[in-house]
């Protein structure tokens, strides 16, 4: 297949270009001689500031979020062995955003900008747990499960707005729900990289065992697949990088199901193929649906949760329409 | 031409059928006031916050049936201890039978259910808008004071304020300096609203007039900064002490970018417009001349 050595490059230019335009693309618009003359003058400087302190953190935070997501979406593809997997369906997101909306309900995002994030790893990690503890059985139980965890997180998370302590309040929470990448910082990034980072060497470490599990779990388990141990890297990797990059951006949805899918055509179907392929393309997605949050002229900015959204479900029917043709 | 002409028409009648019904609104408001027995109201319930704040200042607390619990934040900043012991409502219905008020201070947002069910404990109900200038506030004080029969006091406490308001335009600097009220940008409030008239009189520009959507609008951090004001002012929602403080959670690119002119302000005092708003125009005046002369340097 002419893809399969065609990807890497058209990849790269991608990444260039989204990135290049992710730093020269925002609310205010700076000529780019302008943006490189900042770097140089004496700081502060306002393009300086604009882009040492906004552009690049968001673009870094866009590009590390995209990656965990179509990563994550890639690896549960491959461990459910169910096209229509992604991190929201295990409960890791909804649980991520209860964390978070309980750092916002209590105030405590307000005592420590840190809270949001921490707390919504901390969803992360126990919604997954919870997945994996009664999800046990195998990959339909582990899906019912996810499902089911999901609904208890939404549950808590509307239970926050019912009980929200003042408007604003709710208002930031429903605001933070619908996913944005805007005036994040540094701290946010530095915050949530370890955990990305521990969560894609996680989901890595499944790429050997998720070929064999293709064949069946009882075929792989001949094979000498441990499947309880992949089972448990791919959801431990899952909530810590998904859980991190939930929390400072609030629910971003299709990015893990779309980058997955985008790939197959160039690089096959084999899934421990898929991974990295889905990772580069996941982050690639992500920065240019967040460049178009900036680029689209409305009087407050489009939240990227709510684009990816609307770009995504479209695709969505077209993955249901071409599995109902497929299937018997 | 002529479709012009029709359209004229039909606005200026609908127009008219609308002032009508007003009137007629209007005028059986009148009717009920006058068909009330002279002698004060002895069972207020407030049904707005605003009109909380305004009824502790106006009629001694045994007159009042119940206030909203929306009150408490704003009472501690601008009467502390005012409220203490008084019996909370949630604007519902069901408290309006509880309390069995002979006067309810409704707002434009009070629950219909609640507007007919005063007629049904016999309590005159008494609609008062919020304001969002000094005129206002001087309008909304003396209709309260009307309705809850202390007209001399009302008349008292706008009179104070017009005294302190003609002190602070007499002492107001020479050289505004520009600022606007940024809470994350999720609102920034333009012309029309108290925080704009707060500011004006504490003798500042506010920034976010010369924004195209003036009442309420939005910005980011980068449009923030690109519009250099020389202070930038923070609403705190949880408030306790008469300082301006300084606000916790921020971007950290504004900690950086507008040090030593960040203004902290509790938000309940620019919530509602009373006659100790002037207060927050004298706060404010002395926090902005604690700002560094001359624009920011970068």
């Amino acid at each position: 297949m002419v893809g399969r050595r065609l990807w890497p490059i058209l990849a790269a230019v991608l990444l260039v270009v989204c990135v290049l335009l992710s730093l020269g693309t925002g609310r205010v618009w700076l000529n780019p001689a302008v943006l490189v003359d900042g770097v140089f003058a004496p700081k502060p400087n306002l393009a300086w500031l604009i882009l040492a302190e906004l552009r690049v953190p968001r673009t870094i935070l866009g590009l590390m979020v995209g990656a965990t997501l179509g990563l994550s979406g890639a690896a549960l593809q491959g461990l459910l062995r169910n096209p229509l997997a992604e991190p929201g369906l295990l409960g890791v997101s909804p649980g991520a955003a209860l964390g978070a909306v309980i750092a916002i309900y209590f105030g405590l995002s307000g005592m420590l900008t840190l809270a949001t994030p921490i707390l919504g790893i901390v969803g992360a990690m126990a919604a997954a747990w919870l997945t994996l503890m009664i999800g046990r059985g195998g990959t339909l139980t582990m899906i019912l499960a996810g499902s089911a965890v999901s609904g208890l997180m939404l549950a808590g998370v509307s239970l926050a707005l019912n009980f929200a302590p003042n408007p604003y309040a709710a208002y930031e929470i429903t605001t933070w729900l619908l996913g944005s990448l805007a005036d994040r910082d540094w701290g946010q990034v530095t915050l949530a990289a370890p955990f990305i980072l521990v969560g894609w060497l996680c989901l890595i470490l499944t790429v050997r065992d998720i070929d064999a599990l293709t064949l069946g779990e009882a075929q792989a388990e001949s094979l000498g697949v441990n499947i309880a141990r992949t089972r448990f890297l791919a959801l431990a990797g899952t909530a810590l990088s998904v859980g991190a990059a939930t929390a400072v951006t609030g629910a971003i949805g299709f990015i893990g199901l779309l980058a997955p899918h985008l790939v197959r055509p160039f690089v096959g179907h084999q899934p421990s193929r898929v991974l990295l392929p889905a990772a580069v393309f996941g982050a690639i997605l992500l920065v240019f649906a967040d460049v178009a949050t900036r680029v689209i002229p409305t009087s407050q900015e489009v939240k990227l949760g709510v684009l990816t959204s609307l770009v995504g479900t479209p695709f969505f029917f077209w993955l249901v329409a071409k599995l109902r043709r497929m299937s018997p | 031409m002529k479709l012009g002409g029709r359209l004229w028409t039909g606005g200026a009648a609908c127009c008219c059928a609308v002032l009508a019904c007003l009137a007629v609104a209007a005028s059986g408001v009148t009717r009920d006031q006058a068909a009330e027995p002279p002698g004060k109201p002895m069972r207020i319930m407030s049904a707005n916050m605003c009109n909380d704040i305004l009824l502790l200042a106006l009629v001694p607390k045994e007159r009042i049936a119940s206030i909203t619990y929306l009150a408490h934040d704003a009472v501690e900043v601008l009467m502390p201890g005012a409220d203490r012991g008084m019996a909370i409502n949630h604007g519902l219905s069901e408290e309006a039978i509880r309390d069995q008020p002979d006067l309810i201070l409704a707002s434009p947002w009070t629950t219909p259910v609640l507007r007919r069910l005063a007629a049904q404990v016999g309590a005159r109900i008494v609609e008062v808008e919020s304001a969002n200038s000094f005129d206002d506030i001087r309008r909304v004080t003396l209709q309260v004071g009307d309705a809850v029969g202390e007209r001399a006091r009302a008349e008292a406490l706008v009179a104070e304020m017009d005294r302190k308001l003609a002190e602070l335009d007499r002492t107001k600097p020479a050289q505004p300096i520009e600022v606007v009220a940024w809470s994350s940008g999720n609102s920034v409030p333009g012309a029309g609203t108290l925080t704009d008239e707060i500011i004006r009189r504490a003798g500042a520009e506010n920034l976010a007039r010369k924004l195209p959507d003036s009442r309420y609008s939005s910005f980011g951090v980068e449009e923030l900064l690109a519009a250099r004001p020389d202070a930038i002012m923070r609403g705190e929602d949880r408030y306790n002490g008469p300082a301006l403080r300084d606000a916790v959670s921020e971007h950290p690119v504004i900690r950086k970018a507008f040090a030593g002119r960040r203004i902290t302000y509790p938000a309940s005092f620019y919530t509602c417009g009373v006659p100790q708003s002037v207060e927050a125009v004298r706060e404010l005046r002395a926090a902005l001349a604690r700002v560094p002369k001359g624009g920011v340097t970068w």
